[in-house]
């Protein structure tokens, strides 16, 4: 019966997304508003019918109901709900159908926001989102259907993938990456209907940028999230290590940057549109690419799901959107007619143009590093590798760069300046960066890169937040408004240039962290017995004793580690081995003991509960917690940046609004 | 028609697509052996269950399947079978020899009392040997020729008739 | 009773072995793979800082991706301690990896050796950004033409930022003046996007509709 249900709302799916992109493509060439309302009515359904398919999965899911293929295939009556409903993407069928969820919410939400507003672009851009639909429909509906009947009803299934049940981080990260990945589809349709209909106005633009931020903001979050989890659960003290599939989530988190800042260049100069459509395009791409590489099976990672059928047909899939985004690419892009023109390399159109050049040229060293086994396996016929020492040794000037022009770009006026005030804009921060590299020195810092991030740093921090200060100093001091008033209306009014700017302290922030992270922590290994202690920096750590904990899905080998610091008792920390009763190798759960200034972080090696003895690697990893807090902080940023737009999205405004906004400082 | 896009646009994607679907058909767990061919490390390693230590020189003019296994393998535990009947059959041509890959010494000894024992299995303290021989995980064999050269890498359990194909191939490959 | 004959049958088959040649125990000798330790034998902190760095360069092969430093698994921890001693024995880097690589093949490198058409991985992101600063170059020096994307003669190409507000006419004090208008309003540059009736003029008639 519920398999029944489910293949009926995966074929409805197909059904609307296929007549729906069809009708929309249609409504795109002949427009009229009965073809455009009846696109949004085709996007609706679609959305309908792929939340009511997902609904039924999870109610199978919950109910244990093992005669649906997928419950067989992941669920068990040993695990908690949580991971029963979790269960829904921790596997290939799944979360194809998971994707197709939040493709659908996106479809709807950007259907029922933009309405009628831009009726030249809104029935291309629904049809290619509902095109993109159909990809995915007939996915769940041919090669990965989850919704198989088992001709013999198993008794229990296995339950999901051991690493998806060890960290609550596993119920944030997949959605977070789903939201960044699935949401790339919508500012992809958005650009290929600036093309197809040949024209990327003004408010199209803001709409597109606006679409473009929201993936952007899970995506970050969604990235870090990842290697958190790393970091908690994988043992090893890291929490990046350019595997496959983190370089997947990367790419398009590159060229969405890119473009959501040549998307700036675009509203104030009206200069490369088609670079910007070309990049957001890209965006999309990279997520398709990533998803290839995340379940064909081709690339070798702790990410990647197990060997499938689907490979083929993503890829037929990926080929069919690169040629189709080639295609339009080369008959329409010069319809975007430029209405502007470039200055100079010394103002902030330069650097515009250089941070490009950079997120993109670091696009593409990761995607030629990630594929590049392929190549050599294909013209030399050797397996070889190309591995964290290769992508530190490209990214780290890359970054760097980065870090740099953030600081120069804001700080540079927009048209050319002359050589005084260059000066001006150019020479102060350096007091920013004096400072933060003698912190660096004073702490220890000896690295040249770690020093030179330090710098570079320090720099950026004071133009951003100088950038972040002078506008409420206007309103304070010139306005004569109180402090509270100040930081409102300026943020009200400034809030996408407020939020871009705190998204870059959070940058900043991140690099740093990774810098100092990265170069100057301490670890050592070590083999104790039973009321042996170590030490490791300024902590004491008494191996107490090894338990076992049994639980109903796995077993547990717990060791008790006594931590002083400076000769203060601070606590315990439990770091374990678990043995699922699935799985045959051991997954370790190492223990944290966050801190601002470092992290303590223990990790089993070997323990034996009989001989109470314990292999410990212990490492002090200095500033990973503010890797956490500054993703808080950009994504706090992004959401400040989207917020009116969204706003501006309601059919009618308020009007009464206006008013304050034109208060003119006297 | 915006050529430059177009032949940039081309450059990327078809290459892009061609290595992706050339990359299709493979398996990036399964690696081949550079030691195919070349002499085998040599070791002298101690048995389970005491005695002298056994060295790979002093089996010269036999062929000798090198068994990496550990009793926390699943497929290990299939293949045991296999290689104890073959051990007995092939004898006097052909020597095995298990090496006791990531596993407690007691363990694998407890393991070879209950499952019995048709051949040495030698310990590998710190594990020199499995790196020697590019051990990527259990189980894996090795055949090597009577004069000491590396014919085979067999990478999971074994069937008995892999097996005899391997040891056939070891046997042959004397110049 | 079964079980001590096994004991006693394991032991035998072994004796019967190892008396051909009783032999001491000996490892595998890296020695006979890649020759006579070529570098200085390292000691104390310098030894356990060069194998940590040595080790970063290995792919441990039962993890997916991770180098040998990096890895918990048993295997990574017996490959570090492979490194540490090859290091201590004086063994350099190439050697070291050029052992490793003998028996798990070029796949233990993480970082690949310059051979082949191994090259284009380095020098690919080289010529990517040679190639983009051309394209940059070309782009700023085509004012006061345009950059558009096809690099076509500007459709309406003129003044930078026409409108009915004043704005000085030397072309660095009107960008000045945005730019104070920019840190006073908040907008960016000075420019209120959907708000014609503002100080800064419309970007253009669609700009307005919102």
């Amino acid at each position: 019966m519920i398999p029944v249900l489910g293949r009926s709302l995966v074929l409805l799916a197909v059904l609307v997304s296929v007549v729906g992109a069809m009708v929309g493509f249609a409504a795109g060439i002949r427009p009229s508003p009965a073809g455009r309302l009846w696109t949004r009515r085709f996007a609706y359904a679609f959305a309908a019918a792929m939340l009511l398919a997902n609904a039924v999965m999870v109610y199978a899911l919950l109910a244990r109901d093992f005669s649906v293929s997928y419950v067989a295939q992941v669920g068990s009556r040993q695990v908690p709900d949580w991971v029963a409903v979790v269960s829904l993407w921790s596997s290939l069928e799944g979360s194809i159908l998971f994707w197709g969820a939040i493709l659908g919410v996106y479809v709807a939400a950007a259907t029922r926001s933009l309405g009628d507003r831009h009726p030249e672009h809104m029935p291309y851009a629904v049809g290619v989102w509902l095109a993109c639909g159909a990809f995915f429909s007939f996915l769940l509906a041919g090669p990965a259907h989850p919704f198989a009947t088992m001709l013999q009803v198993p008794a229990d299934g296995p339950g999901p993938n051991p690493l998806l049940q060890n960290h609550v981080l596993m119920i944030v990260h997949p959605p977070c990456l789903y939201l960044g990945f699935v949401g790339m589809t919508i500012p992809f349709g958005l650009a290929s209907a600036a093309l197809l209909a040949g024209q990327l106005g003004h408010d199209f633009l803001r709409t597109l940028r606006s679409w473009l931020l929201a993936p952007w903001v899970f995506l970050t979050m969604a990235i870090v999230l990842g290697g958190w989890w790393a970091y908690e659960v994988l043992g090893w003290g890291g929490y990046w290590a350019w595997d496959p599939v983190e370089n997947a989530s990367f790419l398009p988190w590159l060229t969405a940057t890119a473009a959501l800042h040549s998307a700036l260049l675009v509203e104030r100069k009206g200069v490369l549109k088609g670079w910007t459509v070309t990049l957001v395009q890209a965006s999309f791409l990279l997520t398709i690419l990533g998803t290839f590489m995340t379940r064909s099976g081709v690339f070798n990672s702790v990410h990647s799901f197990t060997q499938s059928a689907i490979g083929p047909t993503l890829l037929a899939f990926l080929a069919t959107a690169l040629l189709f985004s080639v295609a339009l690419l080369a008959t329409r892009i010069d319809r975007l007619s430029p209405d502007g023109q470039l200055e100079g390399a010394r103002s902030r159109d330069g650097m515009f143009l250089l941070n490009n050049l950079v997120l993109v040229l670091f696009t593409f060293t990761v995607l030629l590093g990630t594929v590049f086994p392929l190549v050599v396996e294909a013209l030399r016929g050797v397996q070889m590798s190309v591995g964290r020492p290769y992508f530190d040794r490209m990214s780290v000037p890359l970054g760097v760069a980065l870090l740099l022009l953030m600081g120069v770009g804001p700080a540079l006026p927009w048209g050319r300046a002359t050589t005084a005030q260059l000066k001006n804009a150019l020479l102060p921060p350096l007091a920013g960066a004096a400072v933060f590299s003698g912190i660096g020195l004073a702490l220890g810092a000896r690295n040249a890169w770690t020093l030179t991030t330090l710098a570079f740093g320090g720099y950026t921090a004071q133009v951003t937040l100088r950038e972040l200060w002078l506008p409420l100093r206007q309103r304070l001091y010139h306005g004569g408004e109180s402090l509270g008033k100040a930081l409102v209306l300026t943020q009200r009014h400034g809030r996408r240039r407020i939020g871009g700017y705190v998204v870059h302290a959070g940058f900043v922030l991140i690099v740093i962290a990774i810098a100092v992270s990265s170069t100057m922590g301490v670890d050592k290994e070590v083999l104790l017995h039973a009321g042996e202690s170590t030490e490791l920096g300024p902590y004491r750590l008494t191996f107490v004793r090894a338990d076992q904990v049994d639980e109903a899905h796995r077993t547990s080998l717990v060791a008790r580690i006594e931590i002083s610091r400076d000769g203060r008792a601070v606590g315990m920390l439990s770091p374990r081995m678990n043995h699922y009763h699935t799985q045959r190798e051991p997954i370790g759960t190492p223990a944290v003991r966050t801190g601002f200034g470092h992290d303590l972080y223990l990790s089993i090696m070997n323990v034996d509960p009989a001989t109470q003895t314990l292999g410990l690697h212990a490492l002090l990893n200095p500033m990973v917690g503010w890797i956490w807090i500054a993703t808080a902080i950009m994504a706090f940023g992004g959401v400040l940046a989207l917020l009116p737009a969204h706003r501006r999205a309601e059919p009618a405004r308020a009007p009464s609004q206006a008013p304050a906004a034109m208060a003119l400082p006297q | 028609m915006n050529r430059r896009v177009l032949i940039a646009g081309t450059a990327l994607v078809v290459p892009l697509v061609a290595i992706l679907l050339v990359g299709l058909g493979r398996d990036p767990h399964v690696v081949r052996s550079p030691l195919i061919g070349r002499a085998a490390p040599s070791f002298s390693l101690r048995p389970l269950g005491g005695g002298p230590p056994i060295s790979l020189e002093s089996l010269k003019g036999r062929a000798v399947a090198l068994n990496f296994w550990a009793t926390w393998c699943v497929p290990c535990v299939q293949e045991h079978e296999v290689l104890a009947g073959a051990a007995r059959t092939w004898g006097a041509k052909a020597q095995f020899l298990g090496v006791v890959y990531e596993d407690q010494e007691d363990t694998a000894l407890d393991y070879l009392r209950r499952k019995g024992s048709a051949y040495p299995s030698l310990f590998d303290e710190g594990g020199k040997a499995a790196i020697a021989y590019g051990v990527f995980g259990v189980p894996e064999t090795f055949f090597i020729s009577p004069e000491g050269r590396i014919v085979e890498k067999f990478v999971g359990p074994l069937t008995p008739s892999e097996l005899s194909a391997n040891l056939g191939k070891a046997l042959e490959a004397t110049p | 009773m079964r079980r001590l004959a096994l004991v006693g049958l394991i032991a035998g088959l072994a004796a019967g072995l190892g008396a051909q040649e009783p032999t001491e125990v000996t490892a595998p000798d890296p020695r006979s793979a890649v020759g006579a330790p070529s570098g200085r034998a390292l000691s104390g902190s310098a030894l356990d800082a060069e194998s940590d760095r040595v080790a970063g360069l290995l792919r441990c092969p039962v993890c997916q991706g991770l180098s040998v430093a990096d890895s918990p698994t048993g295997m990574a921890v017996k490959m570090r301690q492979q490194v540490h001693e090859m290091v201590g024995a004086g063994y350099d880097e190439e050697q070291i990896l050029s052992y490793f690589e003998r028996s798990y093949g070029e796949f233990v490198r993480l970082e690949p050796p310059l051979r082949g058409v191994n090259w284009l991985v380095w020098a690919g992101p080289v010529g990517g950004l040679l190639l983009g600063a051309f394209a940059i170059r070309r782009a700023l020096r085509s004012r006061p033409g345009t950059v558009g994307s096809a690099g076509e003669p500007p459709s309406d190409a003129g003044e930078p930022l026409p409108g009915p507000d004043s704005l000085p006419a030397d072309e660095s004090l009107a960008a000045y003046v945005l730019s104070v208008r920019e840190r006073a309003y908040g907008w960016p540059g000075g420019i209120s996007p959907s708000r014609p009736d503002t100080l800064a003029p419309p970007r253009k008639a669609e700009g307005s509709a919102s």
